[in-house]
């Protein structure tokens, strides 16, 4: 009996083990074919792995960031615009003082704490006007669009500490490891592991049922937006720190751009959850996203910029076609469809027979 | 003790509560009327050609007001899409490669309505047959579309973008055209919206789309015409972005797809649809939009901040207007818990 239950144990963890891994090893192995098809190399050097590692962060973060909100209904259109505007405020407090490796990380910090207070404008917003946050994010973009473009003067800003980030992080591949897996675990302690996260679950789950057994909403609310703020600060950092500059000419919903590349992961992120935790899937599609964004990379003189988009698109698709029609791509692939399609014709057949026997 | 309630109370408050929603429904006229005011006023203060200012705000105006007449169809079954702005762009890019390479303009407009009615049924298809989120598949075929129209523009066009001769669509820059034009259109969306039962029924859906399914009503055949709807509307923006601009580049239409959202919730239409929807919401929310931020900018302007100062400040006292409009507008609408 023993025996079997580990056996049974041994089956359902190499079940969780092959889901969870079974993406990003998929697109490891396609990319690497990719790549050696054409003589290039996925990672070159030790820049090219503080890129992907950079690159992995941005994504997984902002997919963190853009699951919170939507997964309670929550259609948040600022993650773009407070990721810009809280690293634009850190560098400007920090423009006075030198361009040093120390200053990077007050940046980081300055980063976090005004992503967070912004987070916390946009969650109030919603709670005390109490229309649908859809629309409050609409104008919380326009907000935070207006006063970054006023601030940098409608300009690309780089030199100075965005130089200083750049070559902070960029020699130093390390950090960037440590902030994926600081955030990583702060997600999983703050949403799993503590009384927050158990009541952000249930009024997920039903909005009012757990108001109406006492779960404080307001609060719940304003925390995931501060959390969201905080989580898009740090997406701004590292933005920074991949290209040395900050964009501060978005106005009209320019800066909406930064969250659509988080859509594919999350939906991959989402189903490697189903095999282990989706906070885990979250960093894993980000970093098989990661992967794709080298290859491109690597291709740069083929593949252009339009083209990557069509691709990274085209995916998104196919794997929410997936997701959507998971029963029948089983049965396509089993050959149960076509059996359900011949019993279908038959009994249609079948029935005609009898109406014109009849 | 029987609880007898006082017919005169009730009845007042049934007044009180009628009252305050017919003037609900009366603010986004009133404040087009305001703005509108306050515009005429701020121009004529300054100095400047009232007659050429009202073109600019037709101008703007006119491209915004028919993409989202069309897309109100869409909005309606709780749907909404924002990948109207790169079909736009697309249609825009089509159509100026189409009568470069054969110089008929019929063709032209007719190669335009196609691909503005594809594009809106290709994200139909695949919201309806492959039942994938409508969102997403238009955050999708946002990307496509542009990075499509993009790639035609950099691989046919120069570095300014592609180019129509103005003559083509020139003589549709007129402001009387435009207004004809948009009145037509909207009469047109009027009447099937309040007047058949395609917005009946897509109210219904937009409603409570369970209990419409069960009536029979088949929402895979009401998102085909509200896509249809607004793929025609892209299609005639398209046509009046390259009567007055007939250069067409990457940033072409680009906040389009955005800039409804604002302009239909603008026009006091909630935007998860239903009964309460409005085609006329497009107009005056579009045009309440265009003349807020120009009224904002020479304001700003005259009180001594520069043009690249002032179109941030005016995007946020727009947003903070916006916001505030939205906030009169759903006080009759307020339920215990936050809104999703």
């Amino acid at each position: 009996m023993k025996q079997l239950l580990t056996k049974q144990k041994a089956k359902e963890i190499g079940i969780r083990s092959a889901g969870t891994l079974a993406i990003p090893i998929v697109f490891a192995v396609v990319l690497l074919i990719a790549c050696a098809v054409g003589g290039k190399t996925m990672i070159s050097g030790v820049s090219g792995f503080s890129n992907f590692l950079i690159y992995a962060g941005i994504i997984t973060i902002t997919t963190f960031a853009l699951s919170i909100n939507l997964g309670s209904g929550r259609f948040d259109f600022s993650l773009g615009s407070m990721a810009v505007l809280s690293t634009l405020i850190s560098i400007r407090i920090t423009s006075s003082m030198p361009v040093a490796s120390s200053t990077a990380i007050i940046n980081l910090l300055l980063c976090l704490m005004v992503g967070a207070i912004l987070g916390a404008v946009s969650g109030s917003l919603y709670v005390l006007l109490k229309i649908p946050p859809i629309i409050t994010s609409l104008g919380v973009t326009l907000i935070f669009e207006g006063i970054t473009y006023s601030i940098a003067s409608g300009k690309y800003i780089n030199g100075g500490e965005a130089m200083a980030i750049y070559n902070f992080m960029n020699n130093n591949w390390w950090f960037a490891l440590i902030i994926i897996a600081v955030v990583l675990a702060v997600m999983i302690f703050v949403f799993d592991h503590t009384k927050f996260g158990r009541n952000y679950t249930a009024l997920k789950e039903g909005q009012k049922v757990s108001v109406n057994t006492g779960i404080k909403e307001i609060p719940n609310a304003i925390v995931c937006y501060v959390i969201c703020g905080t989580l898009m600060g740090v997406v701004g950092f590292l933005s920074v720190a991949r290209s040395g500059g900050l964009d501060g000419r978005s106005l009209s919903f320019g800066s909406i751009g930064i969250m659509f590349n988080a859509f594919l992961p999350m939906f991959i992120g989402g189903f490697i959850g189903r095999f282990s935790n989706d906070k885990v899937g979250y960093l894993l599609a980000g970093l098989s996203m990661s992967m794709l964004n080298s290859t491109f990379a690597a291709y740069i003189n083929e593949v252009t910029t339009s083209t990557q988009s069509i691709i990274n698109a085209v995916l998104l698709v196919v794997f929410l076609i997936y997701l959507s029609n998971e029963q029948t791509c089983k049965d396509l692939v089993t050959g149960k469809l076509f059996k359900k399609w011949y019993i279908a014709i038959k009994t249609k057949v079948a029935d005609r027979k009898a109406r014109k026997g009849a | 003790m029987v609880n007898v309630k006082n017919p005169s109370s009730e009845d007042s408050s049934v007044k009180k509560y009628k009252f305050k929603n017919l003037a609900i429904t009366l603010l986004p006229i009133v404040a087009l009327a305001i703005l509108f005011a306050i515009f005429c006023v701020v121009v004529t203060v300054n100095d400047y050609n009232l007659e050429l200012y009202l073109t600019n705000v037709i101008n703007r105006g006119t491209v915004l007001v028919l993409v989202a007449t069309g897309a109100i169809f869409i909005y309606t079954l709780g749907s909404f899409d924002i990948s109207l702005g790169a079909s736009t762009l697309l249609c825009a890019t089509v159509g100026v490669l189409t009568y470069n390479s054969t110089q008929n303009v019929f063709l032209t407009i007719f190669v335009m309505l196609a691909v503005g009615v594809g594009c809106s049924l290709l994200s139909s298809v695949l919201a309806s047959v492959f039942r994938i989120p409508v969102f997403v598949t238009t955050v999708a075929m946002m990307s496509v579309l542009s990075a499509i129209a993009s790639q035609l523009i950099i691989s046919n066009g120069s570095g300014n973008g592609l180019s129509l001769p103005k003559t083509v669509f020139g003589s549709l820059d007129s402001p009387w055209i435009k207004i004809i034009f948009i009145a037509v259109w909207i009469l047109i969306c009027l009447f099937i919206f309040n007047f058949t039962k395609i917005g009946r029924r897509e109210k219904f859906l937009g409603a409570n789309p369970f209990c419409a399914k069960l009536t029979g009503i088949s929402m895979y055949k009401y998102a085909v015409i509200a896509f249809v709807m607004a793929g025609i509307g892209v299609s005639l923006g398209a046509i009046f972005t390259l009567s007055y601009s007939p250069t067409v580049n990457t940033g072409t239409a680009s906040s389009i797809g955005m800039d409804i959202l604002v302009a239909i919730v603008f026009g006091g239409m909630p935007i998860s649809g239903g009964p309460r929807s409005k085609i006329y919401a497009s107009l005056i929310g579009g045009f309440s939009y265009v003349l807020l931020n120009l009224s904002l900018n020479i304001i700003l302007r005259m009180i001594g901040v520069d043009s690249q100062g002032s179109q941030g400040i005016t995007q946020i006292i727009s947003a903070l207007f916006f916001l505030g409009v939205v906030y009169l507008a759903s006080m009759n609408y307020r339920v215990k818990n936050l809104p999703r």
